[in-house]
């Protein structure tokens, strides 16, 4: 019997800033289909560990194998390019002073045009391909629920709205796995809802793997078939959702050790 | 031969602290601003302007020139920090470019306007040499070797002990800690200017006897022989500007006699295209984070 | 459907096309309509308004503040006087050549420069005119130094048994704007491509973009290299106008000058460059404004633009363009 590969898998990651080591020594792994949860108290490594893995930050040591590729040291746009590996950003970033749809494109373009060369092109093949980023768009943009303010400027929505755009950019391109940098921060209860739904849709429809760091409990309990807990830059815990919420030391981690 | 060499430096160190003293006010500008003036040089070919004006049609000794030359500075520093450099504050970098680039063309063009573009001769200063040590030294160079000294000695004192030093020093530290606490940040800003401003108008007045000519395009040599000092010497680092500002008038001294003259403007600007490729990262702020 | 709407329909009739007649009329025709000096002054206009279209996917879509136009001009025009003179090479391989060259320049001082952020990036640029400037002042074997090259001849076309050559102020005239409406298009393309979306993410947000699998770095430096390319053909039509190239030719002000093309037109607009450089080039030429002035004029300007007139024209321009086509 074999056992299937994981999707990502994250070996002794480490990281510091001069003295103070961000991450340390951290190994996880992500399944296919799974959506996963990271949580720990603030500064306990979490944003640090997501810019190591999709190549915003280098790690100082350790391996990132995505689907069985080594990926350590790919740049930002090479990981979600080549790899499929998407990620959010806590602040909600949008390209502002474009409409909706414009975003949801870009967001597809590098994925649907073979080389740079390839973009500069005019011709029939380029603005079919772009007839078609247009259409999975759109129909992005309905299941988002944004399909009235499509032609709108990103940067008129509400924050909560913005937050939407960004999520369906990152299933523009198909991709396999998704790291969510706190999802629900700063957005109201209602749209909470449609995010999760749309997690949860993304996930079952689209077979999408996701990694989520959230603050809010009830969602990580809800979402998450698996929790894994950071402490001062080291994995504390791993394991299902309803245990962790019991585990005496994420208690004492949170409560403050 | 080492008697050469040595009379060069020392020359490098008279220029060098030409360059200083207009340097000094940049970087601080730049400290509460966040923002290169790129008018900077123009408030020194100002004073220069202002003094050579003073002598040659008012008939005015030289120290009264120098006067002159600072409080004409003064007055248009005034005018422009009240009109724009307040506008900067918090505005993006590329703003502040804009507007000080803006700032430079209008100044120096309304000088050219109304004096002509032609060289001037400027008479006047302490210009009998004494000798020293051997050397046969300007009075006027020795005069701009100790002003250079009083002033950063000066503003070392005003940084840390007075007030407005100790605003500036908050204001570059955070703008918005310092609204929150009640400092006036605009005016922080339109006095730091001004005082660099006047700074760099007693350079020039200080210089003009030495280089004789005085013309409108002055300013902007100097603008460009500045940015690489504070950027060498840390933005907003008093005293690495001065370090800094030294090393390149040896520098410049050096080559134009090793090298040759033609080569002496671009060290600077050479320096500096080094100096950021070597550490892109490490002068401004990094990657950008969410 | 009701009466009041045919009404409104009839009057909101779409005047853009007639309109973009009687401009290209006008265009054509302008020679014969004003006097010499103003076909001085367009020209004068078209040739700045190539490294302008360079600075616009630069600044206006691309988001990098640059004054190093100036330079990949002066490199274009010297490449371009120095094949002519020494050579003897037809117009068009000079023009061909004034742009690769200055496009291949811009690749090594692009690969350093573009490492930097904001204002350094500004510095470095200028440090590109200012070494540029001494270079071609000192490099006396190559550029004869203060003197210039002179005497570059007319331009020359030859086209299998056909042959002429481009003289008087007229023909130059058509040339320029041959010239100018070829590059007007290539830079309308490249925003309208789908590489021109990836160019205003990067403006818009880089970090978003470069996670969204847009490699930033590389349209970067093709935008950087593509601007000078714009640049060094600007230069090269320059060079064969004034038929003399000096180390004048690397100006700030030249820098300075097209960025107000770019931002007093309307930065991230192709229309806006051209209108720009018509008003802000063209007009004062064709007025005679003396260079202080002018200057001075620029200098206002930039302030203005800066903090009062963010956008530029190009605001206007589209309510024009959308009021004549009935657009509300």
């Amino acid at each position: 019997m074999t056992v299937p590969l994981p999707l990502l898998e994250i070996k002794n990651l480490t990281k510091s800033y001069g003295a103070v080591k961000a991450v340390a020594d951290v190994s996880i792994h992500i399944d296919r289909g799974e959506i996963a949860g990271l949580i720990g108290p603030n500064g306990s490594g979490k944003s640090t560990f997501f810019d190591c893995s999709t190549g915003l930050a280098r790690p100082d040591a350790g391996t990132v194998i995505l689907d069985g590729q080594d990926i350590t040291g790919w740049s930002l746009n090479r990981i979600a390019r080549e790899g499929r590996m998407l990620r959010s950003f806590q602040k909600t970033v949008t390209f502002k002073a474009l409409d909706v749809e414009e975003n949801l494109i870009i967001a597809g373009q590098m994925f649907t045009f073979p080389s740079i060369a390839a973009t500069f092109g005019l011709g029939k093949r380029s603005r079919s391909r772009i007839d078609g980023l247009r259409e999975r768009a759109r129909e992005l943009i309905k299941m988002a629920g944004l399909w009235d303010v499509r032609h709108q400027p990103a940067g008129n929505l509400s924050g909560g709205q913005q937050k939407l755009i960004q999520f369906a950019s990152m299933l523009m391109p198909e991709p396999k796995l998704i790291l969510l940098d706190e999802p629900m921060a700063g957005i109201n209860p209602k749209i909470i809802e449609r995010v999760v739904d749309t997690i949860l849709y993304a996930n079952r429809s689209l077979g999408v793997s996701f990694l989520v760091i959230e603050h809010n409990i009830d969602v990580v309990t809800s979402i998450c078939q698996r929790v894994i807990v950071l402490d001062q830059g080291a994995k504390l815990v791993e394991g299902l959702p309803h245990d962790i919420v019991q585990d005496q030391r994420v208690r004492e981690a949170y409560l403050g050790g | 031969m080492l008697s050469t060499v040595l009379e060069q430096v020392v020359n490098g160190i008279v220029t060098g602290s030409v360059y200083a003293i207009v340097a000094v006010g940049m970087t601080m500008i730049f400290g509460v601003l966040r923002a290169i003036n790129f008018a900077h040089g123009e408030y020194y070919m100002l004073g220069t302007f202002g003094a050579w004006f003073a002598v040659d049609y008012l008939g005015l000794s030289y120290e009264a020139s120098i006067v002159v030359g600072i409080l004409a500075t003064i007055v248009v520093a005034y005018v422009v920090g009240q009109l724009v450099m307040r506008r900067m504050v918090g505005a993006p970098a590329e703003s502040g470019v804009l507007a000080t680039l803006g700032i430079a063309l209008i100044l120096q063009n309304a000088v050219i306007f109304v004096f002509g573009g032609g060289y001037k001769f400027f008479s006047g200063g302490y210009i009998e040499p004494i000798s020293i040590l051997g050397f046969s030294l300007a009075q006027q160079r020795i005069l701009i070797l100790v002003v250079c000294l009083v002033v950063f000695v000066g503003l070392e004192l005003m940084v840390t002990y007075s007030r407005l030093g100790m605003a500036m020093r908050a204001v570059s530290q955070n703008v918005e800690c310092c609204e929150v606490v009640g400092i006036d940040v605009p005016q922080v800003v339109l006095r730091t200017f001004i005082l660099g401003a006047a700074l760099a108008a007693l350079s020039g007045v200080l210089t003009a006897p030495v280089n004789v000519s005085v013309y409108g395009g002055m300013g902007e040599l100097i603008t460009f022989k500045t940015l690489p000092i504070i950027i060498m010497g840390g933005l907003g680092n008093v005293r690495g500007t001065f370090f800094a500002a030294m090393i390149l008038g040896i520098a410049e001294s050096l080559v134009a006699t090793y090298v040759g003259l033609q080569f002496r403007d671009t060290v600077g600007f050479a320096t500096l295209i080094l100096v950021l490729m070597w550490r892109p990262y490490g002068l401004f702020s990094t990657q950008a984070r969410f | 459907m009701s009466l009041t709407e045919t009404v409104q329909q009839a009057r909101r009739r779409d005047l853009r096309i007639p309109l973009a007649a009687v401009l290209v009329v006008i265009a054509l025709a302008a020679p014969y309509i004003g006097s010499r000096y103003v076909t001085h002054s367009l020209i004068i206009a078209l040739i700045f308004m190539l490294p302008a279209h360079g600075l616009n996917l630069l600044v206006g879509y691309t988001g990098l503040l640059s004054l190093a136009q100036a330079a990949f001009f002066g490199i274009g025009a010297y490449t371009a006087g120095l094949l002519a003179v020494t050579y003897g090479t037809p117009f068009y391989v000079n023009l061909i050549a004034a742009g690769v060259v200055s496009g291949a320049i811009a690749l090594p001082l692009g690969i350093p420069a573009l490492r930097l952020r904001s204002t350094s990036f500004v510095m470095c640029t200028l440090g590109f005119v200012i070494i540029g400037q001494a270079i071609s002042k000192n490099w006396v074997s190559l550029t004869r130094g203060d003197m210039g090259l002179s005497g570059i001849p007319k331009p020359y076309f030859e086209l299998g048994p056909l042959s002429f050559s481009v003289s008087g102020t007229t023909n130059f005239y058509y040339l320029a704007l041959a010239i100018g409406a070829l590059a007007t298009f290539a830079a309308w393309a490249i925003v309208r491509s789908p590489a021109g979306r990836n160019m205003v993410a990067i403006r818009e947000n880089e970090t978003l973009a470069e996670s969204l699998g847009v490699p930033t770095w590389h349209y970067k430096l093709i935008v950087f290299m593509l601007s000078a390319v714009f640049a060094g053909i600007g230069g090269c039509l320059y060079a064969y106008y004034l038929t003399v190239v000096s180390p004048l030719t690397f100006q700030m002000y030249y820098s300075t000058t097209m960025l107000i093309i770019v931002l007093g037109g309307g930065a991230g607009m192709i229309s806006g460059t051209v209108f720009g450089s018509l008003l802000f080039v063209g007009l004062t030429e064709a007025l005679r404004i003396t260079p202080e002035l002018r200057m001075i004029a620029y200098g206002f300007c930039l302030l203005v633009l800066v903090f009062w007139f963010k956008k530029g024209f190009a605001p206007l321009i589209n309510r024009f363009w959308n009021v004549i086509g009935g657009v509300k």
